[in-house]
Order: structure tokens, then C-alpha cells, then sequence
């Protein structure tokens, strides 16, 4: 029965799911990394405000990706409790869920206080009325007692956001591409890394203080070493998937024949802005437009892995 | 405990599909839709040259012991009963096809709106289905609880469908599960499937 197999990807999760992985890893990993940064590193308003915005808002939209696809939109009332983690503490998008419901909830309290001190909040008149409500005046006084508890609430369901995004797709056992401990690696570590190249685009052209340079050096160090390291990961995945069963051989000859995925994701979405960043970091760049590039570089690229990604499972059925 | 399994014996399957109408009709499953039976019979050409055969290979959920469509459904819909069949809650399933995804059978189906408006339409009063969900057999369920067959096992006519229960010694299905000559498929996934099949390669070869 084994020697007739028929080998097929699927049409089930799609672009769309790709959009849903991508935004929530990056959403909460640039959640966590302000945060991170405003806690331990520099105080920082503006960066703590784009950075909840931005994984509150990325969260939304990916949501509303696998939201839109559902059979049944009113089911998905079970699955927004907490309590579901007792029912299926096995299932990772029950997980991802919560994850992603209470960062959001902790991520906008953090900001709270921030958003009560700035000019743009009290321009806007629905937001001015809300932020001065008295009972948001006691939660934002609260927040600001416990600070870093709050902080590190929204940190770690960021975490969990970034790394249930590979852990989603491992769980899948048919299809070797997906099962795997390096996929719920390399998503996590691509997570961080849009991020980071989003927060570096961010200082560079909308959050322009000279006093960050320090951050934003920083954080082009830590993202080089992020891609160096999704470039290790992926090696190891292309050993795995080439020396592995028919299902890996024929996911590794559908990824590594494509010029989107050779030239498009690791080309120009690793190995260039590696390079980039690379000499930026060891002699530096005259200009910011070499530094700015490899970040968008690294964000198309985060998109990339995970389309190709969903794409290229294949399933191996015995008829 | 009873411990339900299938044999499907590839040998005397003969391709009629009338397990697969048998099926659409007591499940009142989308016939409408190819890609939305609980089971399918798939026909493919064998051999080289003069020296080929068809072969038909019915497939349907395989009622794992370890099911993967189980473990990642978020809400509970997918659940195993103590007698080994794995069923889905209609009314708790949200529809992520998430269960699609982890099921190396293909056999996870989705039923949407537009197929429950068809449905209600094709069956008329008599459609028992209020949402959509993703769909799978149920080794006819409600059959097996008044002692009746799975309709597709009833309705075979070569005997290719076999049904029982694996924790009965004398049951026909354990024999024949015991003497090792029927299998399951790709158990080295681990998801202990409780379909099994009797090769006809190594017969006819």
C-alpha cells in the first residue's frame, strides 16, 4: 500500500493564513521588544506608544484574516474564555488566542499612561473624552504603581504570540515541513527580527530623536544577529528536509526551485540586509538610506518565509 | 470495552461507489460537492504497459487513537468517544480547519453556509444539520449505537467494508487485525489509526 502514493499541498490555509502568522509574530514582538526597551534600556513615550499601537492594530488585522475565514463567526465564542485552556490546553490556537487577547489588553494598559501625557491623544476628541474619564485616570495611576508587572504581562503574552505562530504549524504531523522543532524556532527568530527592522524604520524616518541612536544601534545589532541565526536555522531545516522523508524531499525541491523563496526571502529578505546591516555595524554608513533598505528588506522577507511556507506543506496519502 | 474498527479489503472492492452514495445519503453529507463526502473511493491505474490494473481505494476518517484533528481543535468540537470514535460537535466548531490541516487522511471536510442552505433545499424537512462545521465520518454513530452496521459497510457489495470491535477476540476484525495481514495506514505518523487495509498488490503480484 505504501509504493502508489500521491503527494499534494493544500488550499485550505493560504496567503491569508501567511498574513495572519506574519502580522501577529511581528505585531508582538514589537510590542515586546518596546517595552522591553522602555522598562530596562531608555523611557521612552513615543516608542512605547507605536510599539502598543503597532501590535495591537498588526493583532487586530491578522485576526481578522483567520476571523474572516471561519465557517461559523458566532463559534467563535468558545474559544475567547480563558477558561478554554482547562477544556484544551492541547491546542495550540486556543493558546494563541488568549496570547494574543491578553497582550493586546495588557499592551494598551501599559500605554495607558503614555497616551494620558500626549498632545496628539487630547487632539482627538473621542479619545480626550475617554483618557479623562475618571475611572481611566484610576487604571492609568494604577498601571503606573505596577509598571513593570504590567509590562512584563504584555511581554510574555507577546512572547507566547510570536512563538505559538510556529508552534501552530508543527502540529500538523502529516506534512514534515510543518513538523518540526526548527519551524517553531525559525518563526519566533524572523518575529523578532521584522521587528526589529520595523522599529529601525520607525526611528528612522518617524521617531527621529538623536538621543535613541544608542537604541537604534542597538537594534540593528540585535537584528543581525537574528537573521544570522534564521540563516543557521534554515541550513538545518534544508539538511532535515533533503536527507528526510518523501513529504520533506518533495517540501525542500518545491522551496529550493522557486525564486521567490531562493532570491526573494533568502537573497534579498536575509542575505543582503545581513550584509548591509554587517557593514553598518562593523564600519558603518554614510546615509540612512543602506540601514532603511535592509529593513524593509527583512520585513518583505518575514512575509515571504511564511508564504512560501504555507504553500509548499505537501501531504503524502497512500491512494 | 468496545473498540470499533474497519477493515477495507482492497482485493473485493470493485470501485461501484455505493458506499460512497450510501454514505451522502444517511449523513446527508454536500453531494453536491465531490470534495465534501465523508468517504471516497479513488480509482487509479497500477502497472506498466499490458500489465496494468485499477485499483480502488476507499478512504474515509480513520478513528485514530492518538487523532491529530483532535488534539488542535481549539474549541472541543472534535472529541473521541469511549468507544473509539472520534465525532465532531457541530455547534462547537468554529470552522478554523485547523483539524484539515493536521489529518493525514484528507479526511476532514468543510460544510459551509452555502451548503446547509443547499442541503436544507436537497433533503428538504428532513436535514438534520443547523450550522456549518468541519465534517467527517462518524462511523455512522447513530447506526452502530442500535447495533446496526455503518451504512457504507451495509451497503458494500463485495464485502470489501468490514466493521467490528477490536477488544473482542471473536470479532472477525480482531482476527484479521491480529493476523497482521491488514494494516493501517502510515502508522509511523502515530496517530493509531482504526482503519485497516488488506493489500491486493501482493496478491495479484
Amino acid at each position: 500500500m505504501d509504493v502508489h502514493m500521491t503527494y499534494a499541498t493544500q488550499e485550505i490555509w493560504t496567503w491569508w493564513l501567511a498574513i495572519y502568522l506574519y502580522f501577529g509574530g511581528l505585531g508582538a514582538a514589537t510590542l515586546a521588544v518596546t517595552f522591553l526597551t522602555d522598562m530596562y534600556l531608555k523611557p521612552d513615550r513615543g516608542l512605547v506608544i507605536w510599539g502598543a499601537g503597532a501590535g495591537v492594530i498588526l493583532l487586530a488585522l491578522g485576526s481578522m484574516m483567520l476571523f474572516g475565514h471561519l465557517l461559523d463567526k458566532l463559534a467563535v465564542i468558545h474559544v475567547l474564555s480563558p477558561l478554554v485552556l482547562f477544556k484544551k490546553p492541547d491546542a495550540w490556537i486556543a493558546w494563541g488566542t488568549q496570547f494574543i487577547i491578553w497582550m493586546m489588553v495588557w499592551g494598551v494598559l501599559y500605554a495607558l499612561p503614555y497616551v494620558r501625557e500626549t498632545e496628539f491623544a487630547r487632539q482627538v476628541p473621542v479619545i480626550r473624552n475617554l483618557i479623562d474619564r475618571s475611572f481611566v485616570i484610576g487604571i492609568a495611576n494604577l498601571v503606573k504603581r505596577f509598571r513593570r508587572s504590567v509590562g512584563w504581562l504584555a511581554v510574555i503574552n507577546g512572547v507566547g504570540v510570536a512563538v505559538y505562530t510556529g508552534l501552530l504549524l508543527q502540529s500538523f504531523p502529516a506534512v514534515a515541513l510543518w513538523h518540526n522543532p526548527a519551524v517553531p524556532l525559525l518563526f519566533t527568530i524572523s518575529a523578532f527580527s521584522t521587528a526589529m527592522a520595523f522599529l529601525i524604520l520607525l526611528m528612522y524616518t518617524l521617531l527621529k530623536d538623536q538621543a535613541d541612536e544608542h537604541v537604534r544601534v542597538l537594534y540593528e545589532r540585535i537584528d543581525l544577529v537574528l537573521i544570522a541565526a534564521e540563516l543557521v536555522v534554515l541550513f538545518s531545516l534544508y539538511q532535515y528536509l533533503k536527507n528526510g522523508s518523501e513529504s520533506a524531499v518533495r517540501s525542500l525541491e518545491l522551496l529550493w526551485n522557486d525564486y521567490g523563496w531562493v532570491v526573494g526571502f533568502i537573497g534579498f529578505g536575509l542575505i543582503v540586509p545581513f550584509l548591509l546591516e554587517l557593514k553598518g555595524v562593523i564600519r558603518g554608513w554614510g546615509g540612512r538610506l543602506p540601514i532603511l533598505t535592509a529593513s524593509v528588506l527583512v520585513l518583505m522577507g518575514g512575509y515571504l518565509l511564511r508564504h512560501y511556507f504555507m504553500y509548499a506543506g505537501v501531504y503524502a496519502y497512500p491512494w | 470495552m468496545t473498540h470499533y474498527a474497519m477493515v477495507i479489503d482492497l482485493n473485493t472492492c470493485v470501485g461501484c461507489n455505493a458506499c460512497m452514495a450510501a454514505c451522502a445519503m444517511e449523513n446527508q453529507t454536500p453531494v453536491w460537492d465531490k470534495n465534501k463526502w465523508r468517504t471516497y473511493v479513488h480509482d487509479k491505474e497500477i502497472g506498466l504497459g499490458s500489465d496494468v490494473h485499477r485499483r480502488f481505494f476507499p478512504r474515509l476518517c480513520n478513528h485514530c487513537d492518538n487523532p491529530p484533528c483532535m488534539t488542535v481543535c481549539p474549541s472541543g468540537a472534535t472529541y473521541k468517544k469511549p468507544n473509539g470514535i472520534v465525532m465532531v460537535d457541530q455547534d462547537l466548531c468554529m470552522g478554523c480547519r485547523a483539524c484539515a490541516m493536521a489529518c493525514p487522511y484528507h479526511a476532514r471536510v468543510e460544510v459551509t453556509w452555502q451548503d446547509v442552505k443547499e442541503g436544507q433545499k436537497f433533503y428538504g424537512s428532513d436535514y438534520r444539520r443547523r450550522r456549518p462545521s468541519v465534517d467527517k465520518c462518524s462511523f455512522c454513530e447513530h447506526r452502530v449505537e442500535q447495533g446496526l452496521k455503518p451504512a457504507c459497510v451495509e451497503t458494500c457489495v463485495g464485502s470489501a467494508r468490514l466493521f467490528g470491535d477490536l477488544d473482542d477476540p471473536e470479532d472477525p476484525i480482531a482476527q484479521i487485525v491480529a493476523s497482521g495481514v491488514a494494516r493501517p495506514l502510515m502508522p509511523h505518523i502515530g496517530t493509531r489509526p482504526n482503519v485497516y487495509y488488506i493489500d491486493d498488490i501482493r496478491w495479484r503480484g
